[in-house]
């Protein structure tokens, strides 16, 4: 049976730094959509990405390891991956894990855009 | 005190506790439908909103944990199931997790030891089980696959 993925991953580019909007839930069924879009970034030589996380409302370790993944890739690149707006919910799964002290986590766009780095 | 019939399972602690159970393929695209029952269930027992969230991402945890090593393991036979018995009791909710997959038990070691950007994900999710249940326990099968128990008290319990 195919289930429909709970999660869209939607690339777009502001100012020259690309950004991808996440809507749904970030899971073992649908993290691969985000790692792929991950690497299509990278790929296409993208060093500084935003994760927009406004619209997620689960994010489990699948997803936390690939977000872990794309720190560690996009930092060997001189780049970054930022990400913004996670809710309170996911900001807790980021401080109980210890992660926000690896992750670049902004409360909106604009603050994480001025933040520099293309 | 009325008559138990002979054979009657009789669960741990004397109590008859509601049990609702749900069988899934070991599968990526079902574990949704696990984190939604549960959520039906322990947001009828008490449990504030965020204990709410922390069990139904534990149980999610262990459903990938289960999915996981199947996918480590490739035992050959098929994917196979995941049963999820929640056992609802006054002041506590106990999940039972089991995977019928022909694989041994499951990664539950020390990442908290360790800076957490060198964790994998599969360890993230017993430290995520652990930091988010009152008690977690793990045991191999005897007939292949694991248990993974979580315990949730609720607050007044």
């Amino acid at each position: 049976m195919e289930t429909a993925m709970n999660l869209k991953v939607s690339p777009r580019a502001v100012d020259g730094t690309q950004v991808l909007d996440l809507e749904g839930e970030v899971d073992v069924y649908t993290a691969p959509l985000l790692r792929q879009a991950i690497v299509d970034l990278v790929e296409g030589g993208a060093t500084h990405v935003l994760i927009n996380l406004e619209r997620v409302d689960y994010l489990d370790s699948t997803g936390l390891g690939i977000l872990i993944g794309g720190v560690k890739r996009l930092k060997e690149q001189g780049g970054a991956l930022r990400l913004v707006g996670p809710s309170a919910r996911i900001t807790r799964i980021f401080e109980i894990t210890g992660l926000n002290k690896i992750f670049d986590v902004y409360a909106t766009e604009r603050d994480a855009l001025a933040a520099g780095g293309r | 005190m009325p008559d138990e019939e002979p054979g009657t399972p009789v669960p741990p602690g004397g109590e008859d506790p509601g049990v609702v159970t749900l069988t899934i393929p070991c599968a990526p695209e079902y574990v949704g439908t696990a984190r939604l029952t549960i959520l039906g269930v322990a947001s009828r027992m008490g449990f504030s909103y965020d204990q709410v969230e922390d069990i139904r991402l534990a149980v999610g945890e262990a459903c990938t944990n289960a999915i996981d090593r199947v996918a480590r393991g490739g035992n050959g036979s098929g994917p196979g199931s995941i049963t999820i018995r929640s056992h609802v009791e006054t002041g506590r909710l106990t999940i039972e997790v089991e995977d019928h997959t022909g694989n041994g038990a499951a990664a539950d070691g020390d990442a908290q030891a360790r800076p957490v950007e060198e964790i994998d994900p599969q360890e993230l999710g017993a430290l995520l089980m652990e930091i988010l249940v009152d008690e977690v326990a793990v045991e191999p099968l005897p007939e292949g696959g694991t248990l993974v128990r979580l315990t949730k008290y609720t607050a007044e319990g």
